[in-house]
């Protein structure tokens, strides 16, 4: 990787038409390769931000670049960077779970031999060959988020949005998942997870940013944020800085 | 970049699909609706009046049922596919696509369009061996039948992504096109209507494309068709516009 960063954000600004300010000039930049963690409490504005990146939500304004590339002006091109798993599902349930994965190729563009080759491994993977004719409908709650892990990577992306990846899973295949996230970011892939298990993001980011009131009020390596508020753990850096920005 | 992508591609096939896997649904029951249409209004009552226009009763309808069909079916197509995907919010997916907004609203009313052409065809598959109808301008058939598939299954598209609750989108159907289609000069001819109405029908959009369908099939109108047809184009021009501002500015598909 060169020394573009696979991610930067500059003072972006979302107001819902509620009036609700979710992201009050949000700046941070995700170096290439990274595990990067976003934390914060419900409703922070972790999701709203990954949903302004992907334009998913219409920032008010504010710039994202995806390896250099404007993620407004130059869509398509920072699009086919990033893969996203979201915090709801939200699978077509038309469906099945091949098909998903083809569609899901499909829609950024790969071609239909790469997409079949890739399907396969994947599904394999994320032992969801058994299931490849199957309606994603019909599917467990465990088994539709695999396949959401899964579709997220079919087109290959250079940055993975994982956004509470882990919420509502078992604990089994929790640490299935932490080890297949490890993996993929050793392989070189960008990451950005948002959660608010602070044990899951200890274990697994390189860098964490606390998101609270739509504003990033700490950033650093785990080591850094436990040294600059004195904290044993990231949890009592959380509590610090968030509690005290709630006036707890 | 070429409009016709493969991620324009996938989406249109997803939308054929859709409709297609469970044509059951889909595709059966109004073609079944016709068919009783054209019994009861055709069969039935054909025996009180026999001809308009000089043209047998039953022949004189199937024009406008097979339109009636195209309409209902290509607008129905596109709001729920969107609304539905919307509701569930698989349609993420495709937003977040490489995918430019004219593509995803055009690749959304384009399902709903081929879908308004075959229930459209299958109402004259079906009417035409009793009928016995022959028709006259087959090409300008089609494109009526495909400008008029494509105008409302955008104006489908722009309502489903816009409506917020399913009540929206059977309101389009039951209270908007149901009735301009009922009135739009399916079953009789607007020359048989009292002035007040008439002039009222010429505000009715489907009474356009049901006459100039029936002008291309036996070559009898209300009006001049080709001036329709310029109407029916401005129309389709307007509904895309409005599915594409709904896909890209509307406010209640991205947050």
């Amino acid at each position: 990787m060169n020394g573009t960063p696979a991610l930067k954000v500059e003072k972006l600004k979302k107001t819902y038409s509620t009036g609700v300010l979710a992201l009050d000039g949000v700046s941070l930049e995700v170096g290439a390769g990274r595990f990067f963690g976003l934390l914060g409490p419900n409703g922070a504005g972790k999701t709203t931000l990954i949903n302004s990146i992907v334009s998913l939500a219409r920032p008010d304004s504010g710039s994202v670049e995806v390896f250099g590339r404007d993620a407004y002006q130059e869509f398509r091109e920072a699009r086919r960077m990033i893969g996203v798993s979201p915090q709801e599902i939200n699978l077509d349930r038309f469906l099945t779970v091949e098909e998903t994965m083809l569609y899901h190729a499909g829609y950024y563009g790969v071609p239909k031999e790469k997409a079949k080759e890739r399907t396969g491994e994947l599904l394999e993977r994320f032992a969801l060959t058994g299931k490849r004719k199957q309606r994603v409908s019909t599917l467990s709650g465990g088994m539709k988020r695999r396949v959401l892990f899964a579709r997220a990577l079919m087109h290959d992306p250079k940055v993975l949005f994982l956004d509470e990846p882990t919420a509502g899973v078992d604990v089994e295949l929790r640490y299935k998942l932490w080890g297949y996230i490890r993996e993929l970011n050793h392989g070189g892939l960008t990451i950005l997870l948002t959660t608010h298990y602070l044990e899951e993001a200890e274990a697994l980011c390189e860098e964490i940013a606390l998101i609270n009131a739509g504003t990033i009020t700490a950033q650093g390596t785990s080591g850094e944020l436990k040294e600059r508020y004195e904290a044993a753990t990231i949890e009592e850096v959380y509590l610090k800085v968030v509690g005290r920005d709630t006036g707890g | 970049m070429i409009l016709a992508d493969r991620p324009f591609r996938t989406l249109l096939s997803r939308e054929i699909l859709r409709f297609t896997r469970v044509w059951v649904q889909t595709l059966i029951p109004p073609l079944l609706t016709s068919v009783l249409y054209l019994v009861v209004f055709g069969v039935a009552l054909g025996g009180r009046i026999k001809q308009i226009d000089g043209i047998p009763y039953l022949e004189y309808i199937l024009p406008g049922v097979a339109l009636m069909n195209l309409v209902t079916g290509s607008q129905m197509n596109s709001s729920w596919s969107v609304f539905d995907a919307k509701r569930e919010r698989y349609i993420d997916e495709v937003l977040i696509a490489p995918m430019s907004d004219l593509q995803i609203a055009l690749a959304y009313s384009l399902g709903g369009t081929l879908r308004g052409v075959l229930m459209g065809a299958g109402v004259f598959l079906i009417g035409a061996p009793f009928v016995g109808i022959g028709v006259a301008h087959p090409a300008l058939l089609l494109l009526i039948g495909v400008l008029s598939a494509f105008t409302f299954s955008a104006l489908g598209t722009m309502v489903g992504a816009l409506a917020t609750r399913i009540e929206h989108i059977s309101f389009l159907t039951s209270v908007v096109i149901q009735p301009l289609a009922f009135l739009g000069g399916v079953f009789y001819s607007v020359g048989m209507l009292p002035e007040a109405l008439r002039i009222a029908t010429l505000f009715n959009p489907i009474f356009h494309t049901v006459d100039a369908a029936r002008y291309a099939t036996l070559e009898v109108s209300d009006l001049n068709p080709y001036p329709t047809i310029a109407v029916v184009f401005l129309l389709s021009v307007l509904a895309f516009c409005g599915a594409w501002w709904a896909v890209s500015r509307g406010p209640n598909l991205r947050y």
